[in-house]
Order: structure tokens, then sequence, then C-alpha cells
């Protein structure tokens, strides 16, 4: 499988990139979750201002996936910014279909994305991972990539909405 | 200490905003760490693309220090937009802090308040940030507002895939 191709999305790869989102949180059990829409996909990564940035992987009219896909792989990644370094690019989510797999896409993507860090002066390039999810934990830690919430002690915190308007609406 | 403002940074808060980073970087006994200059600072936030944004804390002053408008600055958090890919975009606090001497007067409280107001605004879904597990005081706060830890209920661990990494990925061979 050497004929696959990665390149930048463009807006009419938005219902590939929602349907390989649902796929991947299909894996983890999670698809009802997924609300984002094709819309806002549009509005949020095309627009004047992309809220993220993705690559997909592409393989040939005649290698398509048996239900009839060329876009078989995609990475989601954006910007953020660390006070102490600067810039750095964020792995979101990464995904290759399971029958295009072993053949390599998954360690260009990656590949890729350091290459995009490298070029745009990023100094680092973060992710989470579940820390149940061995495989990926060791795909990453072949690559370099060492563990910050072990080594730092950091924890992920969420606010959700019905906290924020609750906190915004609150008198002092 | 009722006589406090809240206001986005403009171009020339940048060096108050690089004395904060110090100064809670400091804290942290991590000062020397802080490698970001006043012009990376400026470009980074006030350019085309800004890839962060900041809103500062300042109080009046008598003191010659102050900045043009008799003001000092005295706290300030820096924040950007992040995107999931199940619900959309979301408010990332990435740095929060207040100097001592102005800390029991609400400004962090009203900082807070002011980020979930842009963060509704913005039509995010939500306002992540990461918290230093040793750090009881900064997880109480959040708690009270409603904040989940999402290692816990989700087991997420944070990685990153340094520069000297990313070079050797980005320039080595095929696996």
């Amino acid at each position: 499988m050497s004929n696959f191709i990665l390149r930048k999305t463009e807006p009419k790869d938005v219902s590939d990139i929602l349907r390989l989102i649902k796929e991947l949180a299909k894996f983890e059990e999670m698809e009802e979750q997924v609300v984002l829409t094709e819309k806002e996909l549009l509005e949020d990564g095309f627009g004047d201002h992309p809220f993220y940035h993705c690559v997909v992987a592409e393989v040939p009219q005649e290698k398509q996936s048996s239900d009839g896909y060329t876009v078989i792989g995609f990475a989601m990644y954006y910007f953020t910014y660390d006070p102490w370094i600067g810039k750095l690019l964020y792995l979101e989510d990464f995904y290759v279909m399971e029958q295009f797999r072993g053949y390599g896409i998954g360690s260009d993507i990656p590949k890729l994305l350091s290459e995009t860090a490298v070029k745009t002066r990023c100094s680092s390039m973060h992710f989470i991972v579940a820390e149940w999810n061995k495989t990926s934990i060791e795909f990453y830690k072949r690559r370099g990539a060492s563990d910050l919430s072990d080594e730092e002690g950091w924890r992920l915190y969420a606010i959700e909405k019905e906290d924020p308007l609750k906190i915004s609406a609150k008198k002092r | 200490m009722d006589r406090f403002k809240l206001r986005k940074a403009e171009p020339q808060d940048v060096p108050d905003i690089l004395r904060l980073i110090k100064e809670l970087a400091k804290y942290e006994e991590m000062e020397d760490q802080v490698i970001l200059t006043e012009k990376d600072l400026l470009e980074d936030g006030f350019g085309d693309h800004p890839f962060y944004h900041c809103v500062v804390a300042e109080v009046p002053s008598e003191q010659q220090n102050s900045n043009n408008n008799g003001s000092v600055v005295i706290g300030f958090a820096m924040y950007y937009f992040t995107y999931d890919p199940w619900i959309g975009k979301l408010l990332y606090l990435e740095d929060f802090f207040v100097m001592k001497e102005y800390r029991g007067f609400g400004i962090g409280s009203e900082i807070l308040k002011l980020l979930s107001l842009t963060a509704v605004k913005t039509r995010c879904s939500s306002m992540h940030f990461i918290v230093a597990e040793g750090n009881q005081a900064s997880i109480e706060f959040y708690k009270r507002r409603g904040a989940a830890d999402l290692s816990l209920e989700e087991g997420w661990r944070l990685f990153k895939i340094d520069k000297s990494s990313l070079l050797k990925m980005s320039s080595g061979p095929e696996e």
C-alpha cells in the first residue's frame, strides 16, 4: 500500500472528516456523543479564522474501501500556546480506517505533522492519550513522546457549558 | 479593592504580560524556563492570526511605574480556542495569575467569570485547562465553580513530543 497520499483538507472533505470522526467515536463506543455537524466543520475550519486544521490520507479509486471511500484516514490539529516557550502544535484526533492499517499510513501522518510543527516554529507537539490505550502509548513512545502527566503531574479539567453560564450569571 | 478593571490586552501590555508570566513561573521555581520574549508575544498575540488571547487586571496607581493611563497591571489570564471533534469549539485557559498582594479581593473570580462569558459568547461548549495534581488550592477554586477532573473521570494523560524528537521524526526514514 505505497500508493496513498497525504494532503491538507479542503472544504469538500468535510463530509469525509465527519464520517471518520464518527467512526473513531464508534470504536470508543461514543458515536452518539458526536453532535458536530458538517456545517460547523465547514465554518470552523474554512472560515476567516480556522479553529482547526486537518490532513487526510487518500487512496486511488481502485483501492477504495469496501464501502466505496477513498479518504481513509485523517488527523485534526490546531495551534496552542505555552506562556514559557510559545507556539505548540496540538494533535487532537488521529485515525486510519481498520482495513488500511499496517501500511505505514499511521507513521506518515505524525511525520507530516512533525514537519508542520517545525516549519511553523512550534517547540513541541502535544496530545492526550487515554491511559488504558497501551497500543497508542507505545506507538508514541517509540517516536520519542514523554508522558507529561507522569513527569509533571498534570490533570485535565473541564468546566462544561451549564457551568460557564452559571459562573457568568452569578452576581458578585 | 473594588477599583480594579478587567480588559482585553493590547500590544503595549506585552511587557507586563511577560513580567507576570515570569512571576508565575518564579512561584513554580521555573523562572529560567521562560524563554519567550516580548517580540514573540507581540508577533504571536497581535499579528494577523493571534495564537493566544489575554485579559489583564489593572488597578489605579500613584507610582512612577504605572502605564500611560495611570494604572498598573496586576493580573492576567491567557487563553486560546481549541477544537473537540465531537462538539466543536472550546475555550482553553492556559495561564491565570494575580499578584500576591492583590489576592483575596475577588479579582480571580471576576477573571474566570469574564472568561466564562467569553466562552458562551463565542459559542464554546466548554472551558478546559490543566491543573497540577498537587495544587489543592487551585483544584478547590475550580471545583467550586463546577469543574470536573477529566483525568480522573476519563483517564486522559497529557503527552508531548518535543522539538528534537520532532526533528528526528520529520527527517527520519519510514518505519
